[in-house]
């Protein structure tokens, strides 16, 4: 790579030598419409270019034109107007409302115009972003926004992210079905979203079709989301823009009823008069009613979810300055934001950002520029697995006559010898309270995404651009078992400590080289870009943990007395890129784009490593037609695309290498054969047809997107299982077909339009089906990360596989399940294996209607806008609930108020079956779909009171603008299910965020979203 | 001018499109190493065969686990524990015998020890373009290794020969003796298995060095292991022939509490230290967590076999201990062979997997089937007398029968042999109705008899390995 950079340096040196360049200026102005309003965000780009601005907060603008050349102003519902640069430095335009969707697209290598766009594609600009619920995360933000994504927060706990889909699951395997990032240049996980500000964003756009991801290749197939940040306007004194919000969250209270201390009480002394002999030792049997000591356990009843939880705290301060020169303009931020979260003892996430964008014109013909953006978040990581070390688990299992410390007979607080009280280990053995505090985890990520770029203008038809984009991440994860503490004291036995820290560091590091030819003649439009790319990963890791530590007060490892664990990784995959890309329109009204992109990945087998990647498309807007004359229609676009797109992802960066590692065992170095070679080992391809309408009507106020699409998945990756007697585990491979296919339709309309008074609606939805197509033999295959999902040809994507169960016998009160003959058993009855009866019912983990809509009214300068979610078509396998109707399997747990209807005497219906039978029953239960219940939702993700005060009354302060606002977030949700219905991780420390196949399969107490209730104001002076 | 520019665009093109990055896309791992350099040097197979025994030390194996392994299954499935109410319910489905095929009891373990097997059949089949010294004595180890596998699985998923008259000719496991990542092989019979087991064993012996070091299987190891494959074939003679190879003497009455303190390895024949950060192995945690104040038990020592060990037996303190829970006043009979070393960290523990006491049991089972009374007395007595102060003696017929049963019973109490043992004498399970407290009060376990008879003496194969192999078949009942 040296010897290239040099190469190109050299080349930049020669040009600036010889060249002479065509007379360039800059040009400011604001844009307003006809009441004289500011329009934020209008689009201001110089026709048959790339080059483009948008106008700020106060409409303005400025951007460097050539005399001679057209500059075009557009904005979403106002006809696009077009002036020629002359001899004037200052333009400002009133836009009329009318013509159309004139947004400009950013696909990363290029932008274009929405109104000759033929690619499915969802722009969302800064102006909109803020006016969605505020979110630490940006990818939760996207949920509702755009036809065709479906977003699933991963859970609710602060900084998380969200599991994103865009037109269905695209890979078989965890972490290959999201889609590719790209912030400025730089690919970025989708876990480190949260690290990037949301202030910081100008523009998410986000391809659907392969009409645009085919040109990103081998990491396209399951869209792209291309992120872009601020920058400043050229000739304008600086604007500095301060933004607060503040407010509470707290736990949804959830739609059921825990048992309380007498409740609990009588419920086990019912069960143990059954014959549960777990309920032996519980108070409601060992304690009579009426006595002293049942009397003492009911005074001092608690509320665990009251001690366990707090209303948590949010905020968000940020400052941005920007502004420009007439040869240079800047972005300046600096934020913080907090969330404390609603666990009680920990702090959860906090987050310093900050950012500086400048761009400068060095010479007439040469532009450079950089972004560069840091972010520090810091993440207390409650623990979230499946028992009591996790709060929200604890919460549940603990009854209400346990108290949180240890009491004496005379009912005070029992102390340790240095004074402190002693927690109540409970009936679990372990104080999650307690543990809180003695057992931090603490996630400290520090992420800097930059880039840099040279755009050199040869002349009015050839460019040439070069950027380096670097997107460093370190990431330390530090995790305390403190001497003395609870977990410590259970482990060891007496005060010890352990300790690790998890250092990980992720480069990645694209060198991108572009060639432009623009040709704009007689109405042909015509935009070449040649592409050619290097892009670099590496991880490294370092990995201590020790005991021993003599102070809960002292960290670092170099307290420790004993070594337990200490490992180095790295690795590296690295990707080599060629493309050609072409967009041609005549008069706006016919158009063409064509893209070719060859890309070499390091993973994959030494001959099949290349993989080229194409798509073509076209669009046809009938309403530019002379002969169309039907006035109410502004815009009436049908495009069509088809394209082909890799995924690289899903499977370890040497998957086609056969390897052996190194362990440790008495004597020396142990050889553990690792991994079979596959050079066969490819690209996992999808191919897309895309089918698109776009309509506008009637000045615009009605705006309608609908595509149909369908995509086919071939060379799934996948680590194929081996036979359990080959002793090879799995081995990465290509395997079988899956379809995803779907109609998405996105409509928006200006109900009322006037001066003082706008009412928009709007919403969006898809209409998914997914489809296994075809597996190796036919055969199913069980992914190893989730819990009863099954592949089977011809069924859905991600399908539930469970024994069917058939309700209560009345006679007996025993469960019954339906056999794979369709007849009725009890479980021990069940034809052959008990397991061979399990089945497929159509029912899925993934929604097959997803979307949102909302409302904004905007009355002189007060605005209402709500915001709704929704989701319908999934199934979630509810194990909380299974923990909380256990028919007394989990006696010794509080139970919800439900578990009471339970069989009692024959005939009873419409009840939980009768205790007697669960311990014979459990395991053939626990495997049923009892539990899988509809995930279908709709919740008010967002209510927003705002008033922005007018000019007038600002006019005499050095205020430009100022909106105060109100903020309401998840306070209303329709659902039927049994508990939050918003699932994505089970249970992290069960299935992790990135080991995740099937998002949403099963509850598992993993952090619950939460509500709040927040205020803010944005000012800028 | 323009023409100038167009050719140095051109050149910038051509510049950046050929001087290719390809050799950027030959990445090898940093971490590991390509397969076919692993096995060259004296080295190298050195290390190979460590990373053979480090199979050993799978959870599911002998590493120790909460989802059943060697370590605790043999002893869970049998009469020798009761269920511990204050434990966390860990392997009740295994203890129950509630199991099924999507249960997978003891999945795990057929797993891994495939996983050990391929590791060693990875190490013979790249031995053949070896010729180092040291060749021999490994590829004899590698050999006991994958004996040992198999003959660990075939044991819990197949009959014993002794077992029933049909049971050679029962569904054994695939004997696997090559490395063939693809293979999908059918069941052998138990017979078959068995011949194969001895092959390998009889292989080992001859070869392997008489010691190689801690961690590693030596001479007596094998043919303890050897003596037992015989005693389960009902071959007495030849199990006789391969205990009397073994020259480790048994270790002394004073020392067979320190035995499983890890003070001494006085007649342990092979074992695996544990010691961090070389290996880590928390193996107490199958019987418990927590200390002797505040025990969390899984399983406790069953009343009936806790009051079988007589006061005199050294063995009641070294294998048990008494141990309470303060916060709920609970006293338990708890186990204490992985428990801890005196001062250590609970749990960490040497595995001991073949001790030299088996030699001569297995010797006075074998000398009492082939009618050797006598012998067979002179051989229990041989361990007796270095358990008890007075130990007991003189038993003739059923009732010398019966006293090696017991002492087998006793000495390898908690020692993986209980379930195999009572399932090749085709005895049933029967537990007694005692609680899981020290004194025998508390809740009894949920199912207290197994009928000699039952398939549940036969895992079931496990669902996941019916569902990758088309070729097996699983076993009757499930």
């Amino acid at each position: 790579m040296r010897t290239k950079f040099s190469g190109i340096l050299t080349l930049l040196l020669a040009l600036v030598v010889q060249l002479t360049f065509a007379q360039q200026k800059t040009i400011t102005g604001t844009v307003t419409d006809e009441t004289g309003l500011p329009l934020p965000g209008a689009n201001v780009i110089i026709k048959g270019t790339n080059t483009g601005t948008q106008s700020d907060f106060d409409g303005n603008y400025s951007i460097s034109a050539s005399v001679g050349q057209t500059l075009t102003f557009s904005y979403v519902g106002f006809d696009t107007k077009e002036v020629k640069v002359g001899a004037q430095n200052n333009i400002n335009m009133t836009l009329q409302p009318g013509e159309s969707l004139n947004e400009v697209v950013v696909t990363g290598y290029s932008t274009r115009n929405q109104t000759v766009q033929t690619s499915a594609v969802v722009s969302i600009s800064a102006s909109e972003l803020a006016l969605m619920a505020p979110t630490t995360s940006i990818d939760n933000m996207l949920q509702g926004k755009a036809a065709g994504v479906q977003v699933t927060a991963a859970n609710g706990k602060p900084g998380q992210g969200a599991f994103v889909r865009i037109r269905g699951t695209g890979s078989l395997v965890a972490g290959a079905s999201s889609p590719l990032y790209i912030v400025d240049g730089a690919p970025i996980r989708e876990e480190d979203l949260s690290n990037i500000p949301n202030e910081d964003i100008e523009n998410i756009t986000i391809l659907k079709d392969a009409a645009t991801t085919a040109r990103y290749g081998s990491r396209g197939a399951n869209g792209v989301v291309v992120i872009t940040t601020k920058n400043g306007n050229r000739n304008k004194d600086a604007v500095i823009r301060f933004s607060s919000r503040y407010g509470t969250s707290s736990y949804i209270d959830p739609n059921y009823t825990m048992m309380n201390a007498s409740e609990k009480m009588q419920y086990e002394a019912e069960l143990y008069a059954l014959g549960v002999t777990g309920a032996a030792g519980t108070p409601g049997v060992t304690t009579q009613p009426g006595s002293i000591e049942r009397q003492r356990l009911l005074d001092n009843e608690v509320d665990w979810e009251d001690i366990l939880l707090k209303d948590g705290i949010i905020q968000n301060n940020s400052v941005a300055i920007s502004g420009g020169a007439e040869k240079v303009d800047y972005y300046f931020s600096v934020s913080n934001d907090r969330n404390t979260g609603i666990i009680d003892n920990i702090d959860g996430f906090e987050r310093l950002g900050t950012r500086l964008n400048v761009n400068f014109d060095a010479k007439e013909w040469l532009k450079v520029g950089v972004n560069v953006g840091y972010s520090r978040s810091m993440s207390d990581e409650p623990r979230d697995r499946n028992n009591t070390q996790n709060p929200f688990r604890g919460m549940l299992d603990y009854n209400a006559y346990e108290t949180e410390f240890l009491l004496n007979d005379d009912g005070t607080v029992q102390v340790d010898e240095n004074g402190n009280p002693i927690y109540n280990p409970t009936h679990t053995g372990f104080p999650v309270r307690g543990a809180l505090l003695s057992e931090p985890s603490e996630d400290i990520e520090n992420q800097t995404i930059g880039s840099v770029d040279a755009l050199v203008t040869f002349s009015k038809n050839w460019s040439y651009g070069f950027n380096v984009a670097v997107n460093w991440g370190a990431t330390r994860r530090e995790s305390y078992s403190k001497p003395g503490g609870i977990l410590d004291i259970i482990l060891n036995g007496s005060p010890t400590g352990n300790k690790f820290d998890d250092q990980q560091h992720r480069l990645d590091f694209t060198v991108s080289n572009r060639l432009m030819y623009n040709l704009n003649k007689n109405n042909h439009n015509l935009n070449i870009l040649g592409l050619y790319e290097y892009n670099m990963n590496e991880f490294n890791r370092a990995f201590v943990r020790s005991k021993g530590f003599p102070s809960a007060l002292l960290t670092t490892q170099s307290n420790a007395s004993e070594l337990n664990d200490g490992f180095t990784n790295r690795s590296r995959l690295t990707l080599v890129s060629y493309g050609a890309f072409a967009d041609y329109d005549y008069k706006e009204r016919y158009l063409l784009s064509a893209s070719v992109r060859r890309d070499g990945s390091s993973n994959f087998g030494t001959d099949v490593r290349y993989g080229t990647f194409y798509s073509g498309s076209a669009g046809w807007n009938v309403a530019k037609e002379d002969f169309f004359s039907v006035d109410a229609v502004n815009d009436l676009k049908i495009r069509a695309a088809y394209g082909t797109v890799g995924n690289r992802l899903g499977i370890s960066r040497y998957a086609s290498q056969g390897v052996v590692g190194f362990d440790s065992y008495p004597g020396g170095s142990s050889t553990i054969p690792t991994r079979v070679a596959n050079p066969e080992l490819q690209w996992e391809t999808t191919e897309t047809y895309n089918l698109g309408l776009e309509l506008n009507m009637f000045n615009n106020r009605l705006r309608m997107v609908s595509d149909y699409f369908i995509r086919n998945t071939t060379d799934l990756l996948f680590g194929i299982p081996t036979a359990y007697e080959s002793g090879v585990g799995s081995i990465a491979g290509n395997l079988g077909e899956i379809q995803n296919k779907g109609l998405e339709i996105s409509l928006q309309a200006d109900v009322f339009r006037s001066n003082d008074f706008t009412w928009t609606l709007g919403g969006n939805i898809i209409f998914l089906d997914t489809e296994v197509v075809s597996l190796p033999d036919g055969e199913d295959v069980t992914p190893d990360t989730a819990f009863n999902i099954r592949f089977a040809e011809g069924r859905k994507i991600n399908e539930h596989f469970l024994i069917r169960y058939a309700g209560v016998d009345p006679a007996t009160g025993r469960a019954l399940f339906y056999g794979a003959d369709g007849n009725t058993y009890f479980a021990g009855d069940l034809p052959t294996d008990e397991f061979d009866n399990r089945v497929f019912q159509g029912k899925s983990t993934i929604a097959d209607k997803e979307g949102g809509f909302f409302s904004n009214i905007v009355y002189k300068g007060f605005g209402l806008r709500t915001d709704f979610v929704f989701k319908t078509g999934n199934w979630i396998n509810n194990f909380v609930r299974s923990d909380r109707e256990s028919d007394g399997i989990n006696i010794t747990d509080n139970q919800a108020t439900n578990a009471f209807n339970y069989w009692q005497q024959p005939g009873d219906t419409g009840v939980l079956p009768s205790p007697i039978y669960a311990s014979e029953d459990n395991t053939v239960m626990g495997n049923s779909d009892r539990w899988l219940e509809k995930g279908d939702y709709v919740r008010m993700r967002n209510i927003t009171l705002s008033y922005t005060f007018p000019n007038k009354t600002l006019e005499n302060t050095p205020i430009s603008t100022l909106r105060i606002y109100a903020q309401g977030q998840n306070l209303l949700t329709f659902s039927k299910f049994w508990g939050d219905p918003e699932v994505g991780i089970s249970s992290g420390e069960t299935i992790s965020y990135a080991n995740s196949v099937a998002p949403g399969e099963a509850t598992l107490y993993s952090y619950p979203n939460t509500k709040s209730f927040q205020v803010g104001l944005d000012v800028s002076f | 001018m323009k023409k100038i520019i167009y050719k140095i665009t051109f050149l910038a093109l051509i510049v950046g499109a050929f001087t290719s990055c390809d050799s950027e896309l030959d990445q090898v791992p940093f971490d590991e190493f390509g397969t076919e350099n692993a096995y060259v040097t004296a080295a190298d197979f050195e290390n190979a065969i460590r990373g053979v025994y480090a199979s050993l030390t799978f959870g599911n194996f002998y590493g120790g686990s909460d989802a059943g392994g060697m370590l605790d299954a043999p002893d869970i499935l049998s009469d020798n524990v009761t269920f511990a109410q204050k434990g966390r319910g860990t392997r009740r489905t295994l203890h129950n015998w509630q199991y099924g095929a999507s249960d997978e009891p003891m999945g795990g373990l057929y797993e891994v020890g495939y996983r050990l097997i391929y590791r060693a059949n990875l190490l013979l089949a790249a031995s053949e373009n070896f010729e180092g010294e040291n060749k021999v004595n490994i590829v004899a180890e590698a050999k006991a290794l994958r004996a040992l596998a198999h003959f660990d699985i075939v044991t819990f998923f197949g009959k014993i020969p002794t077992q029933s008259g049909d049971a050679n000719g029962s569904l054994g496991i695939a004997y696997m003796t090559d490395p063939e990542p693809l293979a999908e092989p059918a069941r052998e019979t138990v017979g078959a298995v068995y011949d194969k087991l001895v092959a390998d064993l009889t292989d080992a012996a001859a070869n392997i060095n008489a010691s190689n070091g801690e961690g590693r299987m030596g001479k007596d190891a094998v043919n303890i292991l050897l003596s037992r494959v015989y005693l389960y074939m009902g071959q007495w003679q030849n199990a006789i022939n391969a205990a009397n190879q073994v020259s480790t003497p048994i270790a002394s009455r004073s020392d067979v509490v320190g035995v499983w303190e890890d003070s001494n390895k006085n007649g342990v024949a092979f074992y695996i230290p544990v010691n961090p950060p070389v290996l880590g192995n928390t193996i107490g945690v199958t019987w418990s967590q927590g200390g002797n104040t505040n025990l969390i038990p899984e399983y406790v020592v069953s009343y009936e076999l806790y009051t079988l060990f007589a006061d005199d037996d050294i063995r009641k303190e070294a294998y048990t201990f008494q141990a309470t829970n303060n916060n709920d006043n609970l006293a338990f009979n708890a186990i204490k062979k992985l428990y801890k070393r005196p001062g250590g960290a609970p749990g960490l523990v040497d595995i001991k997997i073949f001790r030299a006491a088996e030699a001569a049991l297995n010797k006075a089972e074998a000398y009492y089937n082939l009618g050797q009374e006598g012998q067979a007395r002179t051989e229990l007595d041989r361990v007796r007398t270095k358990r008890y102060l007075t130990p007991p003696s003189g038993e003739t017929g059923t009732a010398l029968r019966d006293a090696i049963r017991r002492e087998r019973r006793l000495e390898f109490a908690f020692e993986y042999q209980r379930f195999f043992d009572l399932k090749r004498w085709g005895l049933p399970v029967e537990r007694e109705s005692f609680g899981d407290l020290a004194d025998g009060t508390g809740t009894p376990s949920d199912q207290l008899a197994l009928p000699a008879s039952s398939n549940k003496f036969q895992l079931p194969i496990p669902q996941n390995a019916l569902d990758l192999n088309p070729n097996l078949v699983q076993n009757p009942g499930y």
